[in-house]
């Protein structure tokens, strides 16, 4: 509407009118050089036509006739790109944070042998001096026939691995390369190995390693992206699946202690010409386990070095008979149900009818007089067997039941025994005169050492746990201090009296097991001394257990030591062979955590009467 | 609005016809239009397309030398990390309790036996301190292995009588020198791995 009226007007004008017709004609003359719009829209339209027919032919080239060639293409020559990215397992520290297993960026180095073939032997000799790998296996691998692919060396750490690559690139060597392979190490070789475990090729093997697999694993992420002459594209595709790392698992173990006692335990199974061993340190407060050997061990990094019987930990697998240790918790029972105190005057024979079986003492005697605590303090299987027939009917089943007999630990270890505790069925008066003093029931170390800690702590029991806090194993069961519970067993004062007896066992006038002494500390302690069970025959065969148990300092026990040697040749006993070896791990740990000695005198309750 | 201009028109008397017809409104006579250059228009526009060519370009570059940049960096990283660990892994190696102890051992020192302790609060010594000995030293190494018996056969031994005017002249002494004779030649032959650890165990305790 507003173009109208200028329009009218503009008819009126002189110089509109002149102007118009200049403007037309030169409109007129541009329309004749370019020809009708008709015309420029249909050769655009054809000429459109014709380079989108181009883009057509060769869409259905690409797509419909040989889209796998092009596929096949676009991945060698960089395209997108896809990474692993391998989730970080998780550590295994002890309690200070010490790693006892750790993992570490890792290669393998993988050669391609057609590229490698020609120059073989001068590749092979550097990188066996280089990757200290075996020269004619790697001469092999690097001149296969008829394959791309090789292993040279795996597990190696990055940067050596790198390093060495760059190396032969420079040097000439073609063929070559690093690819990711999580490495893991065990800086302490052997110090808790069999309990940590190992890692295989593919994945955990034994120990916490496995039972906690899937919390230390973690979860492998991935990375795809485009890239160009080796670099990547920005703003190109790029998808990212982060990995999640695994969680490290905090053990209660003691690095610095559980190698010390390692050491000792060695010297005294070989010292002893003994078959194996095993010796475990709780905290007595809260049953950590602060060490945790077995003789044999091996080197978690070279587990192939030694036979797959010598990588389980025995302690806490192989069940065996406790032996007089076990008489401790017999006869603390006996005083908590009342029925003697540490001052009872026994009467005890050279020979006790037992059913259709005779039990004897480990020293040939007439009849003694004894007390309670001389039963103790002289290991007498007569006199502890004789007691314990003041229990009622099932009473003893219960007590030891309580104490932790017959029921696995739980602390998160494969294949752990529950040990055999004779059903209320199977139980008659001849089993429980064998059972008083550790025979025919059998046990885990673990277990028992935890029950001679219920003495230590007061009479309450508490679980022994090797994990800090709490962790999930694979099959989701919760283990760890955090869950740890805690019952009473007997009464502060059958712990007490208990206590007072199994100090007189290291008294070397009255006991048996004077080596076991702590200078500077009141010790209280029981040897053991078990026939074994042979592998094959099923009876006892003439070779024994022995073992000593025991905590200090006795008034105020801060810790529980419990040393094992199974089959010892050189004829010692509980208190010559297994007693020095618990002085030293026990004073070792007393010293190392400041445990100063609370001044006490053993006690003097008499033995005889 | 057109319609009533017209109409209007013929309503106002003509009065003062010429300058009315002065006050009449007309269209401005359009200048005539200077005839520019299209050169400072193409100028502009250019500059503009050219301007902004480059500087994608050299975004782009930019974007292109920062992937590098980042690649090149994250290289570094890769082998710094590379390097902490195996730092890291030496670390953990002379930190190996076994390793600190067999330097210890190597430098004399011995597990101490019996320290007191020192209770500052009263001053007073608990337990009574007695030097440590090189008595009963802990063993640090493992045994060494047993070896096959191919590698290890017993030893031959050939007793070779004296002469017998020797035997009458030294019967004594003889003795002994054959034992120590026989003693080394059993060792030698048999258990010289052991015994030379023995020896080094020895000369370090």
């Amino acid at each position: 509407m507003p173009s109208s009226r200028p329009r009218g007007r503009s008819g009126r004008t002189p110089t509109a009118r002149n102007r118009r017709p200049a403007v037309a004609a030169r409109g007129r003359g541009r329309r004749s050089r370019r020809g009708s719009a008709g015309l420029r829209l249909r050769t655009g339209f054809v000429f459109i036509a014709l380079v989108l027919s181009f883009f057509g032919a060769r869409l259905v080239q690409l797509q419909g006739v040989e889209p796998q060639k092009y596929a096949t293409l676009a991945a060698s020559t960089g395209g997108t790109v896809t990474v692993e990215m391998p989730a970080q397992r998780g550590e295994i520290v002890d309690r200070n944070g010490r790693p006892l297993a750790d993992s570490v960026d890792g290669r393998m180095v993988v050669a391609d042998p057609k590229l490698t073939a020609p120059q073989a032997p001068h590749l092979a000799k550097f990188l066996a001096k280089r990757l200290h790998v075996d020269y004619f296996t790697t001469l092999a691998a690097l001149s296969k026939k008829n394959s791309r692919f090789a292993y040279v060396a795996r597990r190696v750490p990055a940067a050596l691995a790198v390093r060495v690559v760059d190396e032969a690139q420079q040097a000439g060597y073609k063929g070559l390369a690093t690819r990711n392979d999580p490495l893991r190490s065990y800086p302490d070789h052997d110090v808790a190995a069999n309990l940590i475990g190992f890692m295989g090729t593919d994945g955990p093997l034994a120990g916490l390693e496995l039972t906690f697999n899937k919390m230390l694993a973690g979860t492998d992420g991935s990375e795809t992206y485009e890239v160009g002459a080796g670099n990547r594209i920005p703003l190109g595709k790029s998808t990212i699946t982060p990995p999640v790392n695994g969680r490290s698992l905090h053990t209660t173990i003691d690095e610095d202690l559980q190698w010390y006692t390692q050491r000792v335990l060695r010297q005294t199974v070989l010292g002893s010409g003994g078959e194996s061993g095993f010796a475990v340190v709780l905290d007595r407060r809260t049953g950590e386990t602060l060490a945790l050997a077995d003789y044999p061990t091996y080197d978690a990094g070279n587990p192939q070095a030694s036979p797959a019987k010598d990588r389980n930990s025995l302690a806490m697998t192989s069940p065996y008979e406790p032996g007089s240790v076990e008489k401790v918790l017999t006869l603390s029972s006996l005083i908590d149900a009342g029925k003697v105190t540490d001052r009872t005057r026994l009467v005890v024979p050279g020979q006790l009818q037992s059913g259709d079986r005779v039990i004897h003492d480990w020293f040939p005697h007439g009849n003694l007089r004894m007390t309670l605590a001389g039963v103790i303090a002289q290991s007498s299987n007569i006199g502890t067997a004789k007691s314990s027939r003041l229990f009622k009917q099932g009473q003893l089943r219960k007590y030891l039941t309580s104490f932790g007999l017959g029921q696995r630990t739980d602390v998160g270890v494969n294949g752990e025994t529950a040990g055999l505790l004779p059903s209320t069925a199977e139980w008659n008066g001849m089993l429980q005169d064998r059972i008083a003093f550790g025979q025919s029931v059998s046990v885990n170390g673990l277990q028992m050492a935890a029950a001679i800690n219920t003495i230590a702590n007061g009479g309450v029991r508490v679980d022994p746990s090797i994990i800090q806090g709490r962790a999930t194993t694979s099959t989701g069961q919760v283990v760890g201090t955090d869950v740890a519970t805690r019952h009473r067993v007997v009464s502060k004062n059958a712990a007490h009296q208990m206590t007072q007896m199994m100090e007189r066992v290291v008294d070397p006038n009255v006991g048996v097991a004077p080596k076991a002494q702590v200078p500077g500390y009141v010790v209280a302690g029981k040897t053991g001394t078990a026939q074994r069970v042979g592998d094959q025959c099923k009876c006892y065969n003439g070779q024994f257990t022995v073992s000593f148990a025991g905590f200090a300092p006795a008034d105020d026990p801060r810790f529980t030591v419990y040393v094992v040697v199974q089959r010892p040749t050189n004829g010692g006993g509980g208190g010559s062979v297994a007693g020095p070896a618990f002085s030293k791990i026990m004073s070792f740990a007393l010293r190392r955590y400041g445990v100063p000695p609370t001044g006490a005198k053993p006690s003097q309750i008499p033995t005889t009467w | 609005m057109s319609s009533t201009a017209p109409a209007l028109r013929t309503r106002v008397p003509r009065l003062a016809e010429a300058a009315l017809e002065r006050a009449r409104l007309t269209v401005v006579p359009k200048r005539a239009r200077r005839h520019t250059s299209p050169v400072p228009f193409l100028l502009v526009v250019s500059m503009l397309a050219v301007g902004g060519i480059v500087g994608l370009l050299l975004f782009n570059t930019s974007m292109q030398q920062a992937s590098f940049a980042a690649t090149d960096l994250q290289r570094q990283a890769d082998t710094l990390q590379a390097q902490q660990q195996s730092l890291q892994m030496q670390l953990d190696r002379l930190r190996d309790p076994q390793a600190i102890a067999l330097k210890a051992q190597r430098m004399g020192m011995v597990l101490p036996t019996n320290p007191a302790v020192l209770d500052l609060r009263n001053g007073k010594v608990l337990g009574d301190a007695t030097p440590a000995t090189r008595l009963d030293p802990l063993r640090l190494m493992a045994p060494a292995p047993r070896k096959p018996a191919v590698l290890d056969p017993a030893a031959q031994v050939t007793i070779v009588q004296p002469p017998a005017h020797q035997r009458q002249t030294r019967r004594d002494s003889q003795g002994d020198t054959a034992r120590g004779a026989h003693d080394n030649g059993t060792r030698a032959g048999r258990n010289d791995h052991t015994s030379h650890n023995d020896t080094t165990s020895n000369t370090r305790h």
